[in-house]
């Protein structure tokens, strides 16, 4: 599954945040993720692909963001 | 008569017999044991234990998002609030009386999670535990999040007294309505230790029953010869307590009316229980109530099925009562429903307002050669009917010499 398709899977099924509001585009806190529930979807993340997410690097805004930091950091654990 | 009455005008149960409470009433007083011999923890380390579990699934009645921040015990002690006030006719669009005060007990809180977040550092050797493990933990888990849940903006407090935790929880919950402070209290208790870090712990104290011969639902034994200790179990209760003004006004028929606390510390040991100290809860409460010692006609006793506890109790039972002690009928329903530790107390006096209401008495299961060490009237093998019952005891004794003793009355 993709950074992005687990995100919206996750977001939908465990913190409740209608399909319909999901987009590459929305920003965790317009889909109403308070700061204690954005860390706790970053572990489901490095849970489910095996990484580690800097604190520095958890700057991103949008899904599309954090997908693909995800993807970077999966991409980096590879080389 | 000081202050205002206390009533009783709601019940709600997360419980080894189940949520529904006529069927929990009817299968207590049948003597049905909710104790079963089952597989606990890991390939590696894991045992058969004794336990009385709930096979628990919240559904929809919990938010799917708010459950990431629930420990197990807090999703039942939500879950039982929900029953509770609704069954008193108090949950409105999903709410709860707002100016409600919420008192309950928890021993452990989230103990599971605290299990996990130990896994995460020992067999993961990461410090990345997940940022809800501290809130999740927190004994005050269940109080906090029956507030959030049903928009309750009174005091939300927490009683962790050991095995007495929720009867002070009822008790000050029941102080609290008779002196002013509120006119409605959601109070009780919630426990989930059945993870096997808890549970090895447990055995480690060497107060765990052996597998009776008769089977592993007949293990739990208070006041018998054969006995060999307690059974944990898990689960939630919640009792809806409103002052007579208020209950008047609803219209709504209380179920039992609450009119006696008493507390006591034994200043004694950890763990050996002390005849003085449960003497003096008992002689508390009564005194609370402003009732002779005559007019108790049931118990619903502490006794956990342990060698050293139960006649203690037994003991203390006969000084508190003198010679009326002879014709009180006393029943350990932990013999069924196990030792829910922090939730034990609500859990049993919620059974003991059952028993008020219905007029009958719950029975001590398994109880067929009685230790002569407990020689009063403990209801055997399945219970009775006690038509004149009109004021009735719940006991709770806790690790630490904490005790504490409710006095309830028909209403």
């Amino acid at each position: 599954m993709s950074p992005y398709a687990f995100l919206a899977e996750v977001l939908s099924e465990k913190y409740d945040v209608a399909r319909e509001a999901i987009s590459p585009e929305a920003t965790l806190t317009e889909l109403g993720l308070d700061s204690l529930t954005v860390v706790e979807l970053l572990f489901d993340v490095e849970d489910e692909f095996g990484i580690e997410v800097p604190e520095e690097r958890a700057t991103f805004q949008t899904l599309a963001e954090a997908a693909a930091l995800v993807d970077e950091l999966v991409a980096a654990k590879g080389t | 008569m000081r202050g205002h009455r206390v009533f009783v005008t709601g019940l709600g149960f997360v419980s080894p017999h189940g949520e529904d409470p006529s069927a929990l009433f009817e299968s207590i007083c049948l003597g049905d044991s909710a104790i079963r011999l089952v597989r606990s923890g890991t390939p590696e380390v894991g045992a058969d234990v004794l336990l009385a579990a709930i096979d628990f699934e919240p559904g929809d009645r919990i938010n799917k998002a708010d459950r990431v921040f629930m420990a197990r015990a807090a999703q039942m002690a939500v879950v039982a609030t929900r029953n509770a006030l609704e069954d008193a006719g108090l949950m409105t669009e999903g709410r709860g009386p707002e100016e409600a005060g919420v008192f309950m007990g928890c021993g452990l809180g989230g103990a599971e999670i605290l299990q996990q977040s130990y896994s995460t550092y020992f067999e993961r050797h990461s410090r990345r535990v997940r940022p809800t493990t501290v809130p999740l933990i927190m004994a005050s888990g269940p109080a906090s999040q029956v507030a959030m849940c049903f928009g309750i903006r009174g005091p939300a407090h927490t009683y962790s007294v050991a095995c007495a935790s929720s009867s002070v929880a009822i008790g000050e919950a029941f102080r609290s309505i008779r002196d002013g402070y509120t006119d409605v209290a959601i109070a009780g208790g919630a426990e989930a230790m059945l993870n096997d870090g808890s549970i090895a712990a447990w055995q480690a104290v060497g107060v765990i029953a052996k597998v009776h011969a008769d089977g592993a639902e007949a293990s739990c034994r208070p006041f018998d010869s054969d006995r060999t200790g307690l059974v944990l179990g898990e689960g939630a209760t919640t009792l809806m307590l409103e002052s007579e003004e208020r209950a008047t006004e609803r219209g709504v028929e209380p179920i039992a009316e609450i009119v006696g606390f008493g507390a006591s510390s034994d200043a004694h040991k950890l763990t050996e229980p002390s005849v003085d100290g449960q003497e003096r809860a008992i002689r508390n409460a009564l005194e609370d109530a402003g009732l002779p010692a005559d007019a108790v006609g049931y118990i619903n006793a502490h006794a956990t099925g342990t060698p050293a506890g139960d006649p203690v109790e037994i003991e203390a039972v006969k000084r508190a009562f003198g010679a009326a002690a002879q014709d009180i009928a006393i029943s350990s329903t932990k013999s069924m429903h196990g030792h829910l530790v922090g939730a034990s107390g609500a859990l049993e006096c919620a059974i003991t307002a059952l028993a008020l209401h219905e007029r009958r008495l719950p029975p001590t299961a398994n109880l067929t050669s009685p230790d002569p060490a407990c020689d009063l009237d403990c209801v055997p093998g399945v219970g009775r009917d006690a038509p004149d019952l009109e004021v009735a005891l719940s006991n709770s004794f806790a690790f630490g010499g904490s005790n504490a003793t409710l006095v309830l009355r028909r209403a």
